[in-house]
């Protein structure tokens, strides 16, 4: 069944939480492998019913997807609403072929592909449109050369989505091309690189006449830039909405935002909460969060009601704030005790590991100066900054 | 009064806008904040007439019987317009506590006055600290001291809204009983009232000395603190919506100056010292309009957790209100600096408000009570 034979009203969104809950009696169970249960989410069409009914979707409204989402969460189920959360999926959907899409979309929602970002470079992090990695087809395939750098995640990636030239002798934006790179080929070097938090999740790649199937070009050649802008605003919203939390709660990737610490239990156990300073200090972080997810909600239903909402964007330099504010306020919380560490000293650790672990998402993705240049140009209409690179070829462009 | 559609609340909003960009300009403020009385008569009666004056009295008394959700979103364009009058003192803390009171005589009598704007109330609750709780109230109540005689009332309450203007002063009194409320009839000579100087120009401030003055109780005697509470829920949630507009006016205002003004060839808006400022401010602006109206939905609800969504939009807003007025001056440079330019009134605007019904670390402090801390 699709969107359009249930009324998207009072009454349609009453038989759809119907049908979904009567399928979610019948098929979860929280005992099911991820992917598994993923398949049965995928195949019964709920992973995003927002896409078009030949893609595994609905062609259903955001109310009705909410209605979906809200049921699952109901029955502590997962996998639904992926039409905005799967960054991987959205962006092969939006520029894959379909010959490209029957191949990779069903893996990616069932979640089976693990995946990375090959985009930021020795020389090019805010000023992505200055990478220098290379690409040349060689008939129905492309080379790769050149090297990658912060790959979160690139030691155990299948593929990664890469940015790389094909055309040097067009200004910077114009000459880039967006694949789908097979990660594990003999091409593909990754080197971990040891983090702030003492972890090793992001690496160096190092591409050596690595070669990429021509069906994995997504969008036109050179016409890679617009694929990434819809790329990044998947990444950025989504860093907008969850971070990741302590390090024990997760071992890797993000986590929902209700498993944020808790200042006022942290406060009641290190017997501080009726310090006055301490308390305004809690107010306010707490604040933060909650401001962040009533916006965050403002947002959805203004896109709903089809109004374009400037709050979408707002998230993520949001969540660095929250992120670096609540951490500072553990540390007062905790005192002299974060000078010290490790597992036996598990509320230390995780203040000192959130306080550098927030930089994840002030930098990460886009440093929050750029998410303010973007707010300042495209929200509120700020004239841009004069770029003196912007419209020669990207050949005579300087280097460091 | 039932939830509105979003086209009512698109009309709602767009009728109160209509009317205050046409006569709440920046010159009609101007002449409304320097005369006697502070604020326009005949807009006064034009917004009685629209329904804006009785907005969430009851239909019964002759308002609009709507609730927290409409007040809300008319506030924010009172406040982004800078509206002056006693709308915050009659219509909402005055008609809220009247409504409040279990008192079916005093609401016939008082609300339809104050519905149609033919009457200015106002409530007496804060004494010369100015702290909006029990512990803060100077006025005692005398019981008659014979049968069929009055109640009087002796003693200081100060930062009245609007006193100067109201025909009715709801008074919040010690008495043998505990706090009760009463209705004092102005002008009377056992009452002076002295204006008071305000930083805000836009307000109206007074004292009111009480000197043995003659006043009618109004609902259960004792319980007149509960009372004053829920209707100053749906205060704090009228303030919020002022000061979300305020904030969000503010900065549509700077934003556009920094479209237009040149300097080393160049819109300042490109700087990124100008534009960094803009964006952190829109995300306060933004927070601010989504707590003022989480907040009103809340209270419309009677949401379990209505008090720390109404303690939160109020410290919320306040703060966001004053960082987007204060910095909106730095961000214009000298021309804000002048009287005639309106950056200074936005600034004067939210630091009242954020002092209005409380400070923002009164609220941050009740908030974190509201979670259970
Ligand atoms: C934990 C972590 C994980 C990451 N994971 C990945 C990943 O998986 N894949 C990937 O491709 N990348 C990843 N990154 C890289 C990230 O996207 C870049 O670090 C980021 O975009 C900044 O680039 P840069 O480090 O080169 O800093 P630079 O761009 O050199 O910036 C240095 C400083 O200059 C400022 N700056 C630069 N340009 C401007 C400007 N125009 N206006 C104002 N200020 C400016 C920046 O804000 C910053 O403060 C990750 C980074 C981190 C920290």
């Amino acid at each position: 069944m699709t969107g359009a034979l249930l009324a998207d009203d009072a009454s349609g969104h009453a038989l759809l939480g119907a049908e979904v809950r009567s399928w979610l009696d019948a098929h979860w169970d929280p005992a099911l492998e991820r992917s598994a249960w993923l398949g049965l989410v995928v195949e019964a069409r709920w992973a995003v019913p927002r896409w078009p009914a030949e893609w595994f979707g609905r062609d259903m409204s955001d109310a009705q997807a909410r209605v979906i989402a809200a049921e699952f969460t109901r029955a502590g189920a997962y996998g639904t609403g992926q039409d905005r959360t799967n960054l991987w999926a959205n962006t092969a959907l939006s520029f894959g072929t379909d010959a490209f899409k029957r191949e990779f979309v069903p893996a990616l929602l069932r979640q089976e592909i693990s995946m990375c970002l090959l985009y930021s470079e020795p020389g090019a992090g805010s000023d992505l449109a200055g990478i220098r990695t290379n690409a040349v087809r060689d008939g129905d395939q492309w080379v790769i050369n050149g090297q990658k750098v912060w790959t979160s995640g690139a030691a155990t990636a299948d593929f990664g989505m890469l940015v790389a030239r094909t055309d040097w002798d067009v200004p910077k934006h114009r000459g880039i091309s967006f694949f789908f790179c097979p990660m594990k080929q003999p091409g593909v070097e990754v080197r971990p690189l040891r983090q702030i938090t003492d972890e090793a999740h992001f690496n160096e790649v190092f591409l050596t006449n690595a070669v990429i199937p021509g069906v994995n070009l997504l969008g036109e050649e050179n016409d890679g830039w617009r694929v990434l802008q819809t790329a990044l605003a998947y990444e950025r919203s989504a860093m907008g909405e969850n971070a990741r939390g302590p390090r024990r709660a997760a071992s890797n990737g993000p986590v929902a935002a209700s498993h944020e610490v808790d200042l006022i239990e942290l406060a009641r156990s290190a017997g501080c909460l009726d310090d006055p300073v301490i308390r305004q200090d809690i107010a306010r972080a707490t604040a933060l969060r909650s401001l962040n997810a009533l916006n965050t909600a403002r947002a959805k239903a203004e896109l709903a009601q089809g109004t374009s909402s400037p709050i979408m964007s707002l998230g993520k330099l949001a969540m660095s704030r929250i992120l670096h504010e609540g951490a500072r306020v553990q540390t007062a919380i905790l005192g002299a005790a974060t000078l010290l560490d490790g597992p036996d000293h598990p509320q230390a650790d995780d203040a000192n590991f959130l306080t550098l672990n927030a930089y994840f998402t002030s930098i990460g993705g886009g440093t929050d100066q750029i998410q303010r240049n973007i707010i300042g140009e495209r929200v509120l209409g700020l004239a841009k900054e004069p770029e003196i690179d912007r419209e020669i070829p990207f050949r005579e462009v300087r280097r460091a | 009064m039932t939830a509105l559609t979003v086209d009512e609340s698109t009309a709602l909003r767009a009728s109160v806008h209509a009317l205050l960009a046409d006569r709440a300009g920046e010159a009609q403020v101007r002449s409304a904040m320097e005369s006697d009385t502070g604020y326009d008569a005949a807009l006064w009666a034009e917004l009685a007439r629209l329904g804006i004056v009785g907005l969430i009295i009851a239909e019964e008394h002759g308002g609009s019987g709507a609730g927290p959700v409409e007040l809300e979103l008319v506030m924010e364009e009172a406040g982004a317009a800078l509206l002056c009058g006693p709308l915050l003192a009659s219509s909402v803390i005055a008609a809220a506590i009247l409504a409040a009171v279990d008192d079916s005589a005093a609401a016939a009598r008082y609300l339809p006055r104050i519905a149609d704007g033919s009457s200015i109330a106002t409530a007496a609750l804060t004494g010369l600290t100015g702290t909006w709780t029990p512990e803060g109230i100077a006025v005692l109540g005398a019981p008659p001291t014979e049968p069929g005689g009055q109640w009087v009332l002796n003693g200081t309450a100060s930062f009245v809204l609007h006193a100067q203007n109201a025909d009715l002063l709801l008074v919040a009194a010690h008495g043998p009983d505990g706090i009760s409320l009463f209705a004092v009839d102005v002008p009377q000579t056992s009452v002076v009232i002295t204006p008071l100087p305000t930083f805000d120009r836009t307000l109206r401030l007074a004292q009111v000395e009480f000197a043995g003055a003659a006043a009618s109780p109004i609902g259960e005697a004792g319980a007149g603190w509960s009372a004053v509470e829920r209707a100053l829920d749906v205060a704090r949630v009228a303030l919020a919506g002022e000061q979300a507009g305020g904030a969000k006016q503010s900065l549509d205002i700077t934003v556009d100056y920094a479209k237009v003004r040149v300097q080393f060839g160049r819109p300042i808006g490109s700087f990124q010292a100008i534009k960094h400022m803009a964006a952190d401010l829109l995300l306060e602006s933004e927070s601010a309009i989504s707590a003022a109206r989480n907040a009103a939905r809340a209270l419309a609800e009677g949401a379990p957790d209505a008090g720390a969504a109404i303690s939160l939009a109020a410290f919320a807003c306040a703060d966001a209100f004053t960082t987007v007025a204060a910095t909106s001056i730095q961000m214009h440079g000298g021309i804000a600096f002048t009287w005639e330019h309106p950056a200074h009134l936005y600034l004067r605007r939210a630091r009242a408000d954020a002092q209005l019904l409380g400070t923002p670390a009164f609220y941050r402090e009740r908030y974190l009570q509201q979670l259970g801390a």
